[in-house]
């Protein structure tokens, strides 16, 4: 009877959301509360909050299916966060007015490397295909990376994973690199973790000083700006 | 209008809630991605209303403390709503093991590539301004 089948299906889905929902946001809040207690690396909630979820998903015997189908509201908020980026952009204007060559060829040089080596490594290790067009948006921001990736080819799922798996790392060597190279600027300190860790990076350079940490923010967003809008060129490039 | 009624003072709240500001801010995200509809315009809805944001910030149609803290809030969590993209993992069961080793290899190598790259190229652009600023200032000071 098809007039019945609608309200089970409701229900399901009603109670898929509601359930994952809460177990994502639950566990995001108590990671965040973990770290704020103990702030080491490992306990980072980039690395906490998904590895926990996803314990859980595995745990229930559901499929990732059914958990995005509770949670996709969530990715859709990364819409409104993109346009949030205009704010920091619009309270950096000084620096941007006093430094935009610089940082424009920092961002230019650290993109191309960014790019280019993803693909060289990849292809030396033997990774081709969407698996290799995936990795190469990965220095930038989620919600601009995804984009950059379903433009080109990649699966912007897996984008987001390596953008992760960057942010994570790139705190950690971005350490190692100011401990061996002599920057004498807190324009490069914050330069380095903006455009070679996004979010982490920018956090790590909050850390180092105020005015890294207004760099690396300002370059963060700089960056998955000027990559989403060269993504269209890339495509056809890589075509 | 000098008198303060209690609509008043509770519509301030809401006006200065990081709630409201960032519901505010999703409109602009709407508007953004109806645009793109519209027009046709070959952006992301998202990177569209950044750029209305921006342009009424920078004409001061808008002020900075109306949005501010709804950004700040959208920002500060945005971790929460990729973590359901991450785990899209849980379906590439071909990430685990020597693959995953692999793109792990590519990721550390890359990540220290782009970082030294952008760190000496920032480093030496900076240095040359500074240079270059100092050696046209030099006539003008004596």
């Amino acid at each position: 009877m098809p007039i019945t089948m609608p309200s089970p299906w409701l229900a399901d889905a009603a109670g898929r959301v509601l359930l994952w929902s809460l177990v994502t946001i639950g566990f995001y809040w108590g990671a965040k509360r973990l770290y704020r207690r103990w702030p080491r690396w490992w306990l980072s909630p980039l690395l906490v909050t998904p590895l926990l979820i996803g314990t859980i998903v595995l745990a229930l015997h559901a499929s990732y299916r059914d958990y995005i189908g509770g949670t996709r509201w969530l990715i859709l908020l990364l819409g409104p966060a993109t346009v949030a980026f205009a704010i920091p952009i619009y309270e950096q204007r000084g620096l941007i007015r006093r430094h935009w060559p610089v940082l424009l060829i920092g961002m230019v040089a650290g993109s191309l490397t960014a790019m280019l080596t993803s693909w060289a490594l990849a292809t030396l290790v033997g990774i081709d295909g969407a698996l290799r067009l995936s990795l190469l948006p990965r220095s930038i921001s989620t919600p601009f990376a995804m984009e950059v990736a379903g433009d080109i080819g990649g699966i912007p799922d897996l984008t987001a994973v390596f953008v992760v798996m960057t942010g994570i790392a790139g705190a950690a060597i971005g350490d190692l690199i100011l401990a061996r190279l002599s920057l004498g600027s807190a324009l490069a300190r914050g330069a380095l973790f903006g455009i070679g860790a996004h979010g982490a990076g920018t956090a790590r350079a909050h850390q180092i000083g105020a005015t890294e940490g207004a760099v690396a923010g300002l370059v963060m967003v700089l960056v998955g700006l000027i990559n989403v809008l060269c993504a269209p060129l890339l495509a056809a490039l890589l075509r | 209008m000098s008198h303060h009624t209690p609509f008043d003072s509770a519509a301030r709240i809401v006006r200065h809630s990081a709630l409201w500001q960032a519901t505010v801010v999703g409109g602009f995200w709407l508007a953004g991605e109806a645009a793109v509809r519209v027009l046709g315009i070959p952006l992301p809805g998202g990177i569209v209303g950044l750029a209305l944001v921006l342009g009424l910030l920078a004409t001061r149609r808008v002020r900075v403390r109306s949005v501010r803290r709804g950004a700040n809030l959208l920002l500060a969590d945005m971790l929460l709503f990729f973590v359901p993209a991450v785990l899209a993992v849980l379906d590439h069961h071909e990430l685990i093991g020597l693959i995953g080793l692999k793109i792990l290899f590519v990721i550390l190598l890359s990540t220290v590539a782009v970082m030294f790259v952008t760190a000496f190229t920032v480093d030496l652009c900076y240095r040359w301004r500074a240079d270059h600023a100092h050696n046209h200032a030099e006539p003008l000071a004596r």
